[in-house]
Protein backbone atom coordinates (compact mmCIF):
# COMPACT_ATOMS: atom_id res chain seq x y z
CA UNK A 1 0.00 0.00 0.00
CA UNK A 2 1.75 3.57 -1.36
CA UNK A 3 -0.68 5.44 1.48
CA UNK A 4 1.46 3.78 4.30
CA UNK A 5 4.50 6.32 4.24
CA UNK A 6 2.89 8.99 2.52
CA UNK A 7 2.42 12.20 4.15
CA UNK A 8 1.19 15.50 3.41
CA UNK A 9 4.31 16.90 2.08
CA UNK A 10 4.97 13.59 -0.06
CA UNK A 11 1.42 14.15 -1.95
CA UNK A 12 2.35 17.88 -2.39
CA UNK A 13 5.42 16.94 -3.99
CA UNK A 14 4.06 14.25 -6.39
CA UNK A 15 1.47 17.05 -7.82
CA UNK A 16 4.11 19.62 -7.78
CA UNK A 17 4.57 19.01 -12.09
CA UNK A 18 0.05 19.23 -12.11
CA UNK A 19 -0.88 22.03 -10.28
CA UNK A 20 0.69 25.40 -10.54
CA UNK A 21 -0.45 28.90 -8.76
CA UNK A 22 -1.93 30.69 -11.44
CA UNK A 23 0.76 32.98 -13.42
CA UNK A 24 -1.59 35.85 -13.41
CA UNK A 25 -1.55 35.51 -9.40
CA UNK A 26 2.24 35.42 -9.51
CA UNK A 27 2.25 38.49 -11.23
CA UNK A 28 -0.08 40.84 -9.65
CA UNK A 29 1.03 39.66 -5.93
CA UNK A 30 4.38 40.58 -7.15
CA UNK A 31 3.55 44.17 -7.58
CA UNK A 32 0.92 44.29 -5.23
CA UNK A 33 4.26 43.18 -2.80
CA UNK A 34 6.49 46.01 -5.14
CA UNK A 35 5.98 49.44 -3.09
CA UNK A 36 7.27 50.88 -6.16
CA UNK A 37 4.56 49.74 -8.55
CA UNK A 38 1.43 51.31 -9.68
CA UNK A 39 -2.09 50.84 -10.10
CA UNK A 40 -1.51 50.81 -14.08
CA UNK A 41 1.07 48.15 -13.80
CA UNK A 42 -1.22 46.00 -11.95
CA UNK A 43 -3.99 46.52 -14.59
CA UNK A 44 -1.38 45.67 -17.23
CA UNK A 45 -0.98 42.76 -15.33
CA UNK A 46 -4.10 41.84 -15.61
CA UNK A 47 -4.76 42.72 -18.70
CA UNK A 48 -1.96 40.38 -20.32
CA UNK A 49 -4.63 37.14 -18.86
CA UNK A 50 -7.82 37.37 -21.57
CA UNK A 51 -9.94 34.53 -19.48
CA UNK A 52 -9.03 36.12 -15.99
CA UNK A 53 -9.43 39.99 -17.13
CA UNK A 54 -13.27 39.05 -18.62
CA UNK A 55 -14.24 36.88 -15.59
CA UNK A 56 -13.07 39.75 -13.30
CA UNK A 57 -14.68 42.28 -15.27
CA UNK A 58 -18.05 40.51 -15.09
CA UNK A 59 -17.61 39.28 -11.08
CA UNK A 60 -16.81 43.42 -10.45
CA UNK A 61 -19.97 44.23 -12.69
CA UNK A 62 -22.27 41.42 -10.53
CA UNK A 63 -24.23 41.34 -7.69
CA UNK A 64 -21.77 40.70 -5.55
CA UNK A 65 -20.28 43.95 -5.76
CA UNK A 66 -23.44 46.24 -6.70
CA UNK A 67 -21.48 49.09 -7.85
CA UNK A 68 -23.52 51.98 -8.89
CA UNK A 69 -21.56 52.58 -11.78
CA UNK A 70 -20.57 49.65 -14.88
CA UNK A 71 -16.87 48.37 -14.28
CA UNK A 72 -15.56 48.32 -18.00
CA UNK A 73 -12.23 48.50 -17.62
CA UNK A 74 -9.04 46.38 -15.94
CA UNK A 75 -7.66 50.00 -14.67
CA UNK A 76 -11.56 50.87 -13.32
CA UNK A 77 -11.80 47.74 -11.76
CA UNK A 78 -8.60 47.89 -10.19
CA UNK A 79 -8.93 51.18 -8.81
CA UNK A 80 -12.67 51.07 -7.02
CA UNK A 81 -12.22 46.91 -5.65
CA UNK A 82 -8.48 47.65 -5.13
CA UNK A 83 -4.97 45.86 -5.51
CA UNK A 84 -5.19 43.69 -2.26
CA UNK A 85 -8.78 42.32 -3.64
CA UNK A 86 -7.37 41.95 -7.15
CA UNK A 87 -4.61 39.56 -6.15
CA UNK A 88 -7.13 37.59 -4.03
CA UNK A 89 -9.22 37.53 -6.86
CA UNK A 90 -6.51 36.60 -9.56
CA UNK A 91 -6.19 33.20 -7.27
CA UNK A 92 -9.87 32.58 -7.09
CA UNK A 93 -10.96 32.95 -10.48
CA UNK A 94 -7.80 30.91 -11.97
CA UNK A 95 -7.79 28.09 -9.17
CA UNK A 96 -10.36 26.17 -10.49
CA UNK A 97 -8.48 25.98 -14.24
CA UNK A 98 -5.11 25.23 -11.71
CA UNK A 99 -6.40 21.74 -10.48
CA UNK A 100 -8.21 20.74 -13.72
CA UNK A 101 -4.45 18.74 -14.44
CA UNK A 102 -6.12 16.48 -10.82
CA UNK A 103 -8.87 14.71 -12.11
CA UNK A 104 -10.65 11.51 -9.59
CA UNK A 105 -13.50 9.72 -9.83
CA UNK A 106 -15.09 10.58 -6.27
CA UNK A 107 -16.29 13.88 -7.02
CA UNK A 108 -17.12 15.34 -10.27
CA UNK A 109 -15.24 19.21 -10.55
CA UNK A 110 -18.66 20.71 -10.69
CA UNK A 111 -20.13 19.26 -7.36
CA UNK A 112 -16.82 19.97 -5.83
CA UNK A 113 -16.40 23.64 -6.91
CA UNK A 114 -20.14 23.70 -6.03
CA UNK A 115 -19.51 23.33 -2.35
CA UNK A 116 -16.39 25.52 -2.71
CA UNK A 117 -17.78 28.81 -4.02
CA UNK A 118 -21.27 28.02 -1.83
CA UNK A 119 -18.33 28.24 1.06
CA UNK A 120 -16.68 31.15 -0.71
CA UNK A 121 -20.19 33.16 -0.98
CA UNK A 122 -21.19 32.03 2.87
CA UNK A 123 -17.97 33.30 4.35
CA UNK A 124 -17.89 36.38 2.08
CA UNK A 125 -21.35 37.50 3.49
CA UNK A 126 -20.37 36.07 7.25
CA UNK A 127 -17.40 38.35 6.93
CA UNK A 128 -19.69 41.19 5.67
CA UNK A 129 -21.72 40.75 8.64
CA UNK A 130 -18.98 40.38 11.20
CA UNK A 131 -17.56 43.34 9.70
CA UNK A 132 -13.42 44.02 10.25
CA UNK A 133 -12.54 41.65 7.82
CA UNK A 134 -11.45 41.52 4.15
CA UNK A 135 -14.79 40.28 2.71
CA UNK A 136 -12.79 39.04 -0.68
CA UNK A 137 -9.88 37.34 1.78
CA UNK A 138 -12.72 35.25 3.16
CA UNK A 139 -13.84 34.17 -0.22
CA UNK A 140 -10.83 33.38 -1.69
CA UNK A 141 -10.14 31.26 1.47
CA UNK A 142 -13.54 29.65 1.00
CA UNK A 143 -12.94 28.68 -2.47
CA UNK A 144 -9.47 27.34 -0.98
CA UNK A 145 -10.56 25.30 2.04
CA UNK A 146 -10.80 21.84 0.90
CA UNK A 147 -8.36 21.67 -1.96
CA UNK A 148 -6.43 18.81 0.46
CA UNK A 149 -9.59 16.86 -0.92
CA UNK A 150 -8.82 17.29 -4.70
CA UNK A 151 -5.11 15.99 -3.42
CA UNK A 152 -5.90 13.28 -1.84
CA UNK A 153 -8.54 11.74 -3.74
CA UNK A 154 -6.19 11.93 -7.20
CA UNK A 155 -3.46 10.84 -5.13
CA UNK A 156 -4.66 8.25 -2.97
CA UNK A 157 -8.07 7.92 -4.74
CA UNK A 158 -8.92 4.06 -2.63
CA UNK A 159 -8.10 5.01 0.59
CA UNK A 160 -10.08 8.32 0.21
CA UNK A 161 -12.87 5.97 -0.82
CA UNK A 162 -12.70 3.62 1.98
CA UNK A 163 -12.63 7.13 3.78
CA UNK A 164 -15.88 8.51 2.70
CA UNK A 165 -17.52 4.68 2.69
CA UNK A 166 -16.63 4.87 6.33
CA UNK A 167 -18.46 8.02 6.76
CA UNK A 168 -21.48 6.37 5.16
CA UNK A 169 -21.31 3.10 6.93
CA UNK A 170 -21.15 5.25 10.43
CA UNK A 171 -24.29 6.77 9.01
CA UNK A 172 -22.19 10.16 9.33
CA UNK A 173 -21.42 9.69 12.98
CA UNK A 174 -17.61 9.78 11.52
CA UNK A 175 -16.95 12.81 9.83
CA UNK A 176 -15.00 12.98 6.26
CA UNK A 177 -12.03 14.70 8.14
CA UNK A 178 -12.25 11.71 10.99
CA UNK A 179 -12.72 8.88 8.76
CA UNK A 180 -9.28 10.34 6.61
CA UNK A 181 -7.58 10.82 9.82
CA UNK A 182 -7.87 6.88 10.64
CA UNK A 183 -7.61 5.63 7.45
CA UNK A 184 -4.17 8.03 6.32
CA UNK A 185 -3.15 9.48 9.65
CA UNK A 186 -3.68 12.50 8.70
CA UNK A 187 -6.96 14.85 6.48
CA UNK A 188 -7.64 17.04 3.74
CA UNK A 189 -7.67 20.06 5.93
CA UNK A 190 -3.84 18.63 6.11
CA UNK A 191 -2.91 18.11 2.89
CA UNK A 192 -4.68 21.64 1.59
CA UNK A 193 -2.33 23.32 4.84
CA UNK A 194 0.93 21.85 3.42
CA UNK A 195 0.14 23.01 -0.42
CA UNK A 196 -1.27 26.79 0.54
CA UNK A 197 2.52 26.73 2.31
CA UNK A 198 4.30 25.47 -0.49
CA UNK A 199 3.07 27.84 -2.54
CA UNK A 200 3.58 30.32 0.15
CA UNK A 201 -0.23 32.06 0.22
CA UNK A 202 -0.98 34.53 2.68
CA UNK A 203 -0.90 33.25 6.10
CA UNK A 204 -4.56 33.83 7.00
CA UNK A 205 -5.37 31.86 3.83
CA UNK A 206 -2.70 28.87 5.18
CA UNK A 207 -4.40 29.31 8.85
CA UNK A 208 -8.19 29.06 6.99
CA UNK A 209 -7.19 25.76 5.06
CA UNK A 210 -5.21 23.99 7.93
CA UNK A 211 -7.92 24.85 10.41
CA UNK A 212 -11.36 24.97 9.08
CA UNK A 213 -12.39 21.25 10.76
CA UNK A 214 -10.09 22.13 14.00
CA UNK A 215 -11.07 26.24 14.48
CA UNK A 216 -10.08 26.16 18.34
CA UNK A 217 -6.61 25.04 17.00
CA UNK A 218 -5.48 27.94 15.18
CA UNK A 219 -2.84 29.99 17.04
CA UNK A 220 -3.36 32.99 14.98
CA UNK A 221 -6.17 34.39 12.75
CA UNK A 222 -8.81 32.85 14.76
CA UNK A 223 -11.65 35.07 13.56
CA UNK A 224 -10.90 34.12 9.59
CA UNK A 225 -10.55 30.36 11.05
CA UNK A 226 -13.79 30.61 12.73
CA UNK A 227 -15.50 32.27 9.86
CA UNK A 228 -14.20 29.36 7.36
CA UNK A 229 -15.05 26.65 9.82
CA UNK A 230 -18.76 28.14 10.10
CA UNK A 231 -19.37 29.15 6.42
CA UNK A 232 -18.07 25.14 6.01
CA UNK A 233 -21.21 24.12 7.27
CA UNK A 234 -23.51 26.55 6.04
CA UNK A 235 -22.56 25.84 2.51
CA UNK A 236 -23.41 22.13 3.11
CA UNK A 237 -26.65 23.31 4.12
CA UNK A 238 -27.16 25.68 1.47
CA UNK A 239 -26.25 22.28 -0.92
CA UNK A 240 -28.76 20.21 0.19
CA UNK A 241 -31.26 23.24 0.64
CA UNK A 242 -31.78 22.97 4.36
CA UNK A 243 -31.63 26.10 7.59
CA UNK A 244 -31.48 22.87 9.96
CA UNK A 245 -28.02 22.98 11.55
CA UNK A 246 -28.70 19.16 12.35
CA UNK A 247 -27.96 18.78 8.18
CA UNK A 248 -24.55 19.77 8.25
CA UNK A 249 -21.58 19.32 10.15
CA UNK A 250 -21.65 20.60 13.93
CA UNK A 251 -20.67 24.00 14.24
CA UNK A 252 -17.96 24.90 16.97
CA UNK A 253 -19.60 26.78 19.59
CA UNK A 254 -16.51 28.96 20.29
CA UNK A 255 -16.37 29.93 16.36
CA UNK A 256 -19.70 32.09 16.63
CA UNK A 257 -18.48 33.95 19.50
CA UNK A 258 -14.45 34.39 17.59
CA UNK A 259 -16.38 35.24 14.53
CA UNK A 260 -18.36 37.88 17.00
CA UNK A 261 -21.68 36.70 15.47
CA UNK A 262 -24.49 35.29 16.57
CA UNK A 263 -25.97 31.47 15.18
CA UNK A 264 -29.76 33.67 14.51
CA UNK A 265 -27.76 34.51 10.96
CA UNK A 266 -27.70 31.12 9.53
CA UNK A 267 -31.09 31.27 7.46
CA UNK A 268 -30.15 34.81 6.06
CA UNK A 269 -26.71 33.44 4.63
CA UNK A 270 -27.32 30.19 3.49
CA UNK A 271 -30.13 31.78 1.57
CA UNK A 272 -28.01 34.71 1.09
CA UNK A 273 -25.47 32.66 -1.15
CA UNK A 274 -28.11 30.09 -2.84
CA UNK A 275 -29.15 33.66 -4.38
CA UNK A 276 -25.95 34.29 -5.46
CA UNK A 277 -24.24 31.09 -6.40
CA UNK A 278 -26.22 30.76 -10.17
CA UNK A 279 -24.61 34.49 -10.97
CA UNK A 280 -21.28 33.84 -9.65
CA UNK A 281 -20.69 30.06 -11.09
CA UNK A 282 -21.19 30.71 -14.22
CA UNK A 283 -18.56 33.70 -14.32
CA UNK A 284 -16.42 31.11 -12.09
CA UNK A 285 -16.36 28.03 -14.21
CA UNK A 286 -16.95 29.90 -17.60
CA UNK A 287 -14.14 29.86 -19.67
CA UNK B 1 -17.75 14.49 16.56
CA UNK B 2 -18.75 11.60 17.96
CA UNK B 3 -17.12 7.93 17.26
CA UNK B 4 -18.60 4.85 15.80
CA UNK B 5 -17.99 2.60 19.01
CA UNK B 6 -16.24 -0.08 18.96
CA UNK B 7 -14.98 -2.47 22.53
CA UNK B 8 -16.95 -0.30 24.34
CA UNK B 9 -17.78 -1.96 27.26
CA UNK B 10 -20.77 0.19 28.46
CA UNK B 11 -23.04 -0.49 25.83
CA UNK B 12 -26.19 -3.03 25.74
CA UNK B 13 -26.14 -5.95 24.47
CA UNK B 14 -26.52 -5.84 21.09
CA UNK B 15 -30.62 -7.62 20.18
CA UNK B 16 -30.28 -11.00 18.68
CA UNK B 17 -31.01 -10.92 15.00
CA UNK B 18 -34.08 -12.99 13.17
CA UNK B 19 -32.98 -15.86 12.02
CA UNK B 20 -31.87 -14.97 8.15
CA UNK B 21 -30.28 -11.97 8.96
CA UNK B 22 -27.67 -12.82 11.12
CA UNK B 23 -25.27 -11.67 8.23
CA UNK B 24 -26.09 -8.13 8.18
CA UNK B 25 -23.77 -5.92 10.07
CA UNK B 26 -25.05 -3.59 13.03
CA UNK B 27 -23.43 -1.50 15.03
CA UNK B 28 -24.28 1.05 17.61
CA UNK B 29 -25.27 4.43 17.04
CA UNK B 30 -25.12 7.51 19.38
CA UNK B 31 -26.81 10.05 17.78
CA UNK B 32 -30.21 7.86 18.16
CA UNK B 33 -28.90 5.60 21.36
CA UNK B 34 -29.19 2.49 19.67
CA UNK B 35 -28.38 -0.74 17.04
CA UNK B 36 -28.64 -0.32 14.04
CA UNK B 37 -28.47 -2.55 11.01
CA UNK B 38 -26.79 -1.19 7.49
CA UNK B 39 -28.22 -2.37 4.54
CA UNK B 40 -26.63 -2.00 0.77
CA UNK B 41 -28.77 -2.34 -2.32
CA UNK B 42 -30.45 -5.47 -2.98
CA UNK B 43 -30.28 -6.27 1.25
CA UNK B 44 -33.29 -6.12 3.36
CA UNK B 45 -33.41 -6.66 6.92
CA UNK B 46 -36.58 -7.45 9.49
CA UNK B 47 -36.52 -7.18 13.08
CA UNK B 48 -39.15 -7.52 16.25
CA UNK B 49 -36.44 -5.70 18.38
CA UNK B 50 -36.16 -2.13 19.42
CA UNK B 51 -33.81 -1.25 16.78
CA UNK B 52 -32.70 0.35 13.81
CA UNK B 53 -32.65 -0.04 10.45
CA UNK B 54 -30.46 2.46 7.91
CA UNK B 55 -29.30 2.94 4.52
CA UNK B 56 -27.96 5.42 1.57
CA UNK B 57 -29.92 6.02 -1.40
CA UNK B 58 -28.98 6.84 -4.69
CA UNK B 59 -31.82 6.66 -7.42
CA UNK B 60 -32.62 3.25 -5.15
CA UNK B 61 -35.74 3.26 -3.32
CA UNK B 62 -36.23 1.50 0.51
CA UNK B 63 -39.60 0.52 1.37
CA UNK B 64 -40.23 0.98 5.29
CA UNK B 65 -42.66 -1.52 5.99
CA UNK B 66 -44.28 -2.11 9.59
CA UNK B 67 -47.09 -3.74 11.45
CA UNK B 68 -48.61 -0.71 13.31
CA UNK B 69 -49.69 -3.14 16.28
CA UNK B 70 -47.04 -5.19 17.04
CA UNK B 71 -43.87 -3.21 15.85
CA UNK B 72 -42.32 -5.61 13.60
CA UNK B 73 -41.42 -4.60 10.65
CA UNK B 74 -38.31 -3.73 8.52
CA UNK B 75 -36.69 -1.91 5.31
CA UNK B 76 -35.64 -3.26 1.97
CA UNK B 77 -33.04 -1.07 -0.64
CA UNK B 78 -33.56 -1.83 -4.17
CA UNK B 79 -34.00 -0.63 -7.59
CA UNK B 80 -35.26 -1.87 -11.38
CA UNK B 81 -32.55 -2.84 -13.69
CA UNK B 82 -34.18 0.05 -15.82
CA UNK B 83 -31.13 -0.17 -18.99
CA UNK B 84 -33.19 -2.00 -21.25
CA UNK B 85 -36.58 -0.15 -20.72
CA UNK B 86 -35.73 3.39 -21.64
CA UNK B 87 -38.74 5.44 -20.55
CA UNK B 88 -41.58 5.09 -18.06
CA UNK B 89 -44.14 4.29 -20.68
CA UNK B 90 -42.32 0.85 -21.47
CA UNK B 91 -41.95 0.51 -17.85
CA UNK B 92 -45.38 0.40 -17.39
CA UNK B 93 -46.52 -1.90 -20.85
CA UNK B 94 -43.53 -4.82 -19.14
CA UNK B 95 -44.46 -4.46 -15.17
CA UNK B 96 -44.56 -7.27 -13.75
CA UNK B 97 -42.40 -9.06 -16.81
CA UNK B 98 -38.21 -9.16 -16.32
CA UNK B 99 -38.28 -5.21 -15.65
CA UNK B 100 -40.01 -5.41 -12.54
CA UNK B 101 -38.94 -9.05 -10.99
CA UNK B 102 -36.89 -7.20 -8.93
CA UNK B 103 -39.10 -5.20 -7.80
CA UNK B 104 -41.58 -7.29 -6.97
CA UNK B 105 -39.02 -9.59 -5.40
CA UNK B 106 -37.44 -6.85 -3.03
CA UNK B 107 -41.13 -6.09 -2.16
CA UNK B 108 -42.85 -9.20 -1.42
CA UNK B 109 -39.42 -10.38 0.36
CA UNK B 110 -39.74 -7.76 2.54
CA UNK B 111 -43.88 -8.17 3.15
CA UNK B 112 -43.31 -12.26 3.55
CA UNK B 113 -40.71 -11.82 6.21
CA UNK B 114 -42.59 -9.15 8.22
CA UNK B 115 -45.32 -11.69 8.39
CA UNK B 116 -43.51 -14.94 9.13
CA UNK B 117 -42.95 -12.72 12.31
CA UNK B 118 -46.04 -12.21 13.03
CA UNK B 119 -46.64 -8.82 11.55
CA UNK B 120 -50.12 -8.69 9.99
CA UNK B 121 -51.11 -7.66 6.03
CA UNK B 122 -54.12 -5.34 7.57
CA UNK B 123 -51.81 -3.56 9.78
CA UNK B 124 -48.92 -2.99 7.60
CA UNK B 125 -48.25 1.22 6.86
CA UNK B 126 -45.07 1.94 4.75
CA UNK B 127 -42.91 4.37 4.29
CA UNK B 128 -41.10 5.36 1.42
CA UNK B 129 -37.53 6.78 0.46
CA UNK B 130 -34.91 7.59 -2.11
CA UNK B 131 -35.29 7.40 -6.19
CA UNK B 132 -33.23 10.65 -6.21
CA UNK B 133 -31.98 11.94 -9.61
CA UNK B 134 -28.08 12.61 -8.96
CA UNK B 135 -26.80 12.24 -11.74
CA UNK B 136 -28.26 14.92 -14.05
CA UNK B 137 -28.56 13.84 -18.31
CA UNK B 138 -29.32 10.84 -18.07
CA UNK B 139 -32.39 8.90 -17.32
CA UNK B 140 -34.69 8.86 -14.50
CA UNK B 141 -34.17 6.03 -12.95
CA UNK B 142 -35.15 7.17 -9.75
CA UNK B 143 -38.19 8.28 -10.82
CA UNK B 144 -38.51 5.16 -12.53
CA UNK B 145 -38.01 3.24 -9.63
CA UNK B 146 -40.63 5.17 -7.56
CA UNK B 147 -43.45 4.77 -9.72
CA UNK B 148 -43.11 1.17 -9.71
CA UNK B 149 -43.25 1.20 -6.06
CA UNK B 150 -46.18 3.86 -5.66
CA UNK B 151 -47.83 1.42 -8.14
CA UNK B 152 -46.92 -2.15 -6.66
CA UNK B 153 -48.31 -0.78 -3.25
CA UNK B 154 -51.80 0.68 -4.63
CA UNK B 155 -52.27 -3.06 -6.39
CA UNK B 156 -51.51 -4.12 -2.95
CA UNK B 157 -53.90 -2.05 -1.06
CA UNK B 158 -50.90 -0.90 1.25
CA UNK B 159 -50.82 2.27 2.12
CA UNK B 160 -47.90 4.89 2.27
CA UNK B 161 -48.17 7.22 5.59
CA UNK B 162 -44.98 9.28 4.60
CA UNK B 163 -42.78 9.12 1.89
CA UNK B 164 -39.93 11.91 0.70
CA UNK B 165 -38.54 10.70 -2.47
CA UNK B 166 -37.27 11.79 -5.89
CA UNK B 167 -35.34 15.49 -6.07
CA UNK B 168 -31.75 15.34 -6.61
CA UNK B 169 -30.31 14.38 -3.80
CA UNK B 170 -28.68 11.19 -2.14
CA UNK B 171 -30.00 10.41 1.53
CA UNK B 172 -29.37 8.60 4.26
CA UNK B 173 -32.39 6.66 6.18
CA UNK B 174 -32.98 5.50 9.32
CA UNK B 175 -36.38 3.62 10.43
CA UNK B 176 -37.34 2.15 13.79
CA UNK B 177 -39.94 -0.90 12.97
CA UNK B 178 -40.61 -0.91 16.59
CA UNK B 179 -41.98 3.09 16.71
CA UNK B 180 -42.49 4.03 12.83
CA UNK B 181 -40.00 6.83 13.47
CA UNK B 182 -38.03 7.89 10.07
CA UNK B 183 -35.40 10.24 10.09
CA UNK B 184 -34.07 10.88 6.38
CA UNK B 185 -30.86 13.43 6.02
CA UNK B 186 -30.19 14.95 2.43
CA UNK B 187 -26.62 14.30 1.70
CA UNK B 188 -24.15 16.61 0.01
CA UNK B 189 -22.87 15.40 -3.31
CA UNK B 190 -19.38 14.42 -2.16
CA UNK B 191 -20.83 11.10 -2.00
CA UNK B 192 -22.51 10.72 -4.95
CA UNK B 193 -20.59 8.76 -6.85
CA UNK B 194 -19.55 5.96 -4.00
CA UNK B 195 -23.54 5.81 -3.78
CA UNK B 196 -23.80 5.27 -7.17
CA UNK B 197 -20.92 2.85 -7.33
CA UNK B 198 -22.64 0.71 -5.03
CA UNK B 199 -25.76 0.82 -7.04
CA UNK B 200 -24.00 -0.07 -9.73
CA UNK B 201 -22.65 -2.95 -8.38
CA UNK B 202 -26.13 -4.48 -7.41
CA UNK B 203 -27.61 -3.68 -11.05
CA UNK B 204 -24.49 -5.53 -12.57
CA UNK B 205 -25.26 -8.45 -9.98
CA UNK B 206 -28.91 -8.77 -10.62
CA UNK B 207 -28.46 -8.32 -14.38
CA UNK B 208 -25.93 -11.39 -14.17
CA UNK B 209 -28.66 -13.42 -12.79
CA UNK B 210 -30.92 -15.34 -15.48
CA UNK B 211 -34.14 -14.53 -16.75
CA UNK B 212 -35.91 -16.92 -15.07
CA UNK B 213 -35.80 -19.60 -12.22
CA UNK B 214 -33.56 -18.00 -10.33
CA UNK B 215 -35.36 -15.39 -8.56
CA UNK B 216 -38.48 -17.00 -6.38
CA UNK B 217 -41.48 -15.21 -7.19
CA UNK B 218 -44.15 -15.26 -5.06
Amino acid sequence: MNSAAATPDDLIRDISGLVTLPDVYLRVNRLVEDPNSSNADIARAVGQDAAFTAKLLKLANSALYNFPASVDTVAKAVTIIGTAQVRNLALSLSVANSFAGLPNDLVSMRNFWKHSLLCALAARELCKLARRCDPDALFTAGLLHDIGELIIFNRLPEQARDALLMVLDSQEEIGVPEAEDRLLGFDHARVGAALARQWNLPATLQACIAWHHAPARAEAHGREVALIHIANSLAQLAEVDSIEPADAPAIDPAAWTAAGLDPEVVEAVVRKAQEEFGEIEKIFLGQ
Amino acid sequence: MMALVSGRTDLPPMPPPLPGFEHVRRSWNNQFQSYAARILPGEFYVTRQKEGVATTLGSCISACIRDRVTGIGGMNHFMLPATEVSDLASMKAVNLSDATRFGNYAMEHLINEIMRNGGRRQNLEVKLFGGGRIISGMTDVGLANITFVRDYLDIESLPVVAEDVGDIFPRMVMFFPATGVAKVKRLRSLHNNVILDEERRYIDSIKKQPVSGEVELF
